[in-house]
């Protein structure tokens, strides 16, 4: 049966006028609706957002809720690795699908800082700010800040910890109740799990994502920084020479695998590593790893020398890309949320990251009960309070400074051996070199 | 073969110039398409090179040699270069010899197992290679990996099979090779049934052994695939390993594994620095273009004496 074909060019007007005019529908209603944040939809570039395990749930379930109170937003997720995230966001940008909110590592956040259009969510929220910013960390607000507006807030921030097995600690004749609060005692605790035929210990600090908070840590709790108040480069200083030194001597010992971070991760999981050194963003997966397995305890993060610990944050921060008036303004509701108590409170009972709002943790209405029977992010929770900032290196180069420092130097000193002074001085020079 | 390389031979040319003229309408759509994917993009790249840009701003502007200059500088392109022919040179025999035999072998013994067999050589080359990898990171721990297991049954000690600069090429070229072999063995089938078979008749009348047969009748009517599969293993080694590199290693432990494709995705698309990946892109297409044309000249030598 064959159409007349009168009859089908009379249906293919029909259809272009009906597109045209859905079409046109559509088009009026974005633009009646600039300005307000009704039935908008926005992207929000994660790298939590469909990983295995409590980071991928967490994140899951804190856009359900979203979506529960906020109906008119839709929130489009995008997965990407967290070593890929700032690539990745910077090739949306170029290609000019750049998401709306993106979760934005710390070590990357100074190179996106110069080099994304990244939007002042001071401004955005208007009057909202002042109340919203109250309570939350301030050393991580003024991270966030640049051009004297606030751009980045804090979302996701850990701190490296001290994880140990309390039955390996038994097992090699070490009290789990003190554990090891300074690099003198962790050589020591580790030397005597080595000695049972488990692996010691192992700093996390040849992060896999390329982060240097850990080195950054090391470093400052041996009295030294990356960069001074000046942004001159001093990761070649005596101090950070010491500190990567003690990292390096554990290797050379013999207490501390020279393996990837993630081999190490695995072994403590399963039950054969005594301690692990890494941020408590891995707290949710270790936990499960744990359980009926072996028993999970923190500590700390360790002193260097004579100094206290000054360990830094990892971790990551949102930043709204958007430019569109009614986007930026779901942007930032859904910002707000994250960032509110009920997503602070969400982000650490479900995946395991501090809480950034000092008051939350003895908060009846928050966190005070997650506390209570929670106590292994109370060491890191408490070290929040004399956090050290996280430092980056000065220039839009700065992500390359930092892959620099953890391929050339951090990784051959502390898995190969390599001569700690001689390879600092040639590094740091290259990434003086390099930022100018 | 030469058909296949010089499609407009005979009908391009055809001895007159008029030839020429007619054969354009046929060409045009091809070479179209080239210069939109192929040769604008290359020359978009040799621009690009003498320019500072992040990919996100507007170009800085002309520098002139200074990306070269930099990359010269740094050892970490030098060593990226060499380690590029090491895959080359390594990869050589899996993409040749050892394919070759295993399809001689295949085809010298035909039936149902030699179907299997080829079956089951060729699964590589369908699985996803980011699956392979994972799954190889898996088997190479160095804390609890079965390849260490496996060596411990022997006594041998536990090796860090990823992280000791001795052993990390090897072992990305073990783990490429699979796919390699795998791919090349089916298309050594494809020439082995293409051979002459009054050839290997005379030598069955002459009571040639089976290697005799293989060694002087079978494997040089081979020698224009192995040419061919040993050329492009030459030029597309440090391609065909970019996968199990990323993966695996990022180009370490101390760039031991790193190469020249994997160098330029770091510096374009890990740190942006637009100009130097497209000087160091530059570099690599005027390596191959100069050693192709000594390769062109090698043969018309040849071909004269």
């Amino acid at each position: 049966m064959s159409i007349p074909r009168s009859l089908s060019r009379i249906t293919t007007v029909v259809a272009v006028v009906a597109v045209g005019a859905v079409l046109a529908m559509t088009g009026c209603a974005a633009s009646t609706e600039a300005g307000s944040t009704e039935n908008v939809s926005i992207t929000f570039s994660s790298y939590n957002y469909g990983t295995a395990g409590a980071a991928g749930e967490g994140t899951q379930a804190l856009l359900d809720r979203f979506a529960e109170l906020h109906p008119e937003i839709t929130v489009v997720p995008e997965a990407v690795p967290a070593s890929d995230v700032l690539t990745k966001t910077k090739t949306a940008v170029a290609a000019g699908i750049a998401p709306d909110v993106v979760q934005l590592g710390y070590s990357k956040l100074a190179e996106a800082m110069e080099t994304l259009p990244i939007q002042s969510i001071e401004d955005i929220a208007g009057d909202e700010w002042d109340d919203h910013v109250e309570g939350i960390n301030q050393a991580l607000v003024e991270t966030g800040t640049s051009d004297d507006t606030v751009k980045a807030l804090p979302y996701t921030v850990s701190i490296p910890t001290v994880f140990y097995n309390a039955d390996l600690f038994r097992a090699a004749g070490l009290d789990p109740e003190t554990p090891p609060d300074s690099i003198e005692e962790i050589s020591e605790a580790a030397a005597a799990i080595t000695a049972t035929g488990a692996y010691g210990a192992y700093f996390g600090i040849v992060d896999t994502a390329k982060s240097d908070y850990v080195t950054q840590s090391v470093i400052n709790s041996a009295g030294g920084a990356i960069v001074d108040a000046d942004g001159e480069v001093t990761l070649d200083s005596p101090e950070a020479i010491a500190g990567l030194q003690a990292v390096q001597d554990l290797t050379t010992e013999g207490i501390q695998p020279a393996v990837s971070v993630d081999d190490a991760v695995a072994a403590f999981s399963s039950g054969t590593l005594g301690m692990l050194v890494m941020t408590t963003a891995v707290m949710g997966s270790i936990e499960t790893a744990a359980e009926g397995n072996f028993e999970l305890r923190t500590g700390a993060f360790p002193s260097f020398g004579d100094g206290e610990a000054r360990p830094t944050h990892s971790g990551a921060s949102l930043v709204i890309l958007s430019d569109d008036e009614a986007k930026q303004k779901a942007s930032w509701e859904l910002v707000k949320f994250l960032t509110g108590k009920e997503g602070y409170t969400m982000v650490t009972e479900l995946i395991g990251y501090l809480p950034l709002r000092a008051d939350l943790a003895t908060d009846p209405e928050y966190l005070e009960g997650y506390f209570e029977e929670n106590t292994l992010l109370l060491p890191p929770l408490k070290q929040l309070e004399t956090l050290a900032p996280y430092l980056s290196f000065p220039g839009p180069k700065a992500n390359q400074a930092t892959v620099l420092l953890q391929d050339n130097a951090v990784s051959p000193i502390v898995l190969r051996d390599a001569d700690v002074k001689d390879t600092l001085t040639e590094v740091a020079d290259r990434i003086r070199e390099l930022v100018g | 073969m030469t058909s296949l390389l010089n499609p407009t031979r005979g009908v391009a040319t055809g001895g007159s110039p008029r030839g020429g003229a007619r054969a354009w309408p046929y060409l045009a759509p091809v070479v179209a398409l080239l210069l939109v994917w192929v040769y604008g993009p290359a020359l978009f790249t040799g621009v690009l090179s003498f320019l500072e840009w992040n990919l996100t701003g507007t170009p800085g502007g002309f520098v002139g040699f200074d990306n070269y200059a930099r990359l010269f500088r740094e050892p970490e392109f030098a060593q990226a270069a060499v380690q590029t022919l090491l895959y080359a040179a390594a990869l050589l025999p899996f993409s040749t010899v050892i394919p070759m035999f295993l399809a001689i072998m295949l085809w010298q013994r035909p039936g149902r197992a030699s179907t299997v067999y080829r079956s089951l050589l060729f699964l590589p080359v369908m699985v996803a290679p980011v699956a392979v990898a994972v799954a190889w990171r898996f088997l190479l721990n160095p804390l609890q990996g079965l390849a260490n297991e496996a060596i411990g049954l022997v006594g041998l000690p536990p090796m860090n099979w990823l992280g000791n600069p001795a052993s990390a090429l090897i072992v990305i070229v073990l783990v490429t090779s699979a796919k390699v072999t795998a791919f090349n063995m089916l298309l050594y089938s494809a020439a082995l049934s293409t051979l002459d078979r009054r050839t290997l008749e005379a030598a069955r009348l002459e009571r040639a052994s089976a290697w005799e047969t293989t060694r002087f009748v079978v494997i040089p009517q081979l020698h224009r695939t192995t040419v061919l599969l040993g050329l492009l293993s030459i030029v597309l080694a440090g391609q065909w390993v970019f996968t199990n590199v990323s993966v695996l290693t990022q180009g370490g432990p101390d760039g031991v594994t790193d190469n020249v494709y994997y160098r330029i995705y770091t510096l374009g698309f890990e740190f942006f620095e637009t100009g130097m990946a497209s000087a160091a892109a530059a570099i690599v297409l005027l390596f191959f273009g100069i050693a192709s044309l000594g390769w062109v000249f090698v043969r018309r030598s040849r071909a004269r004496g």
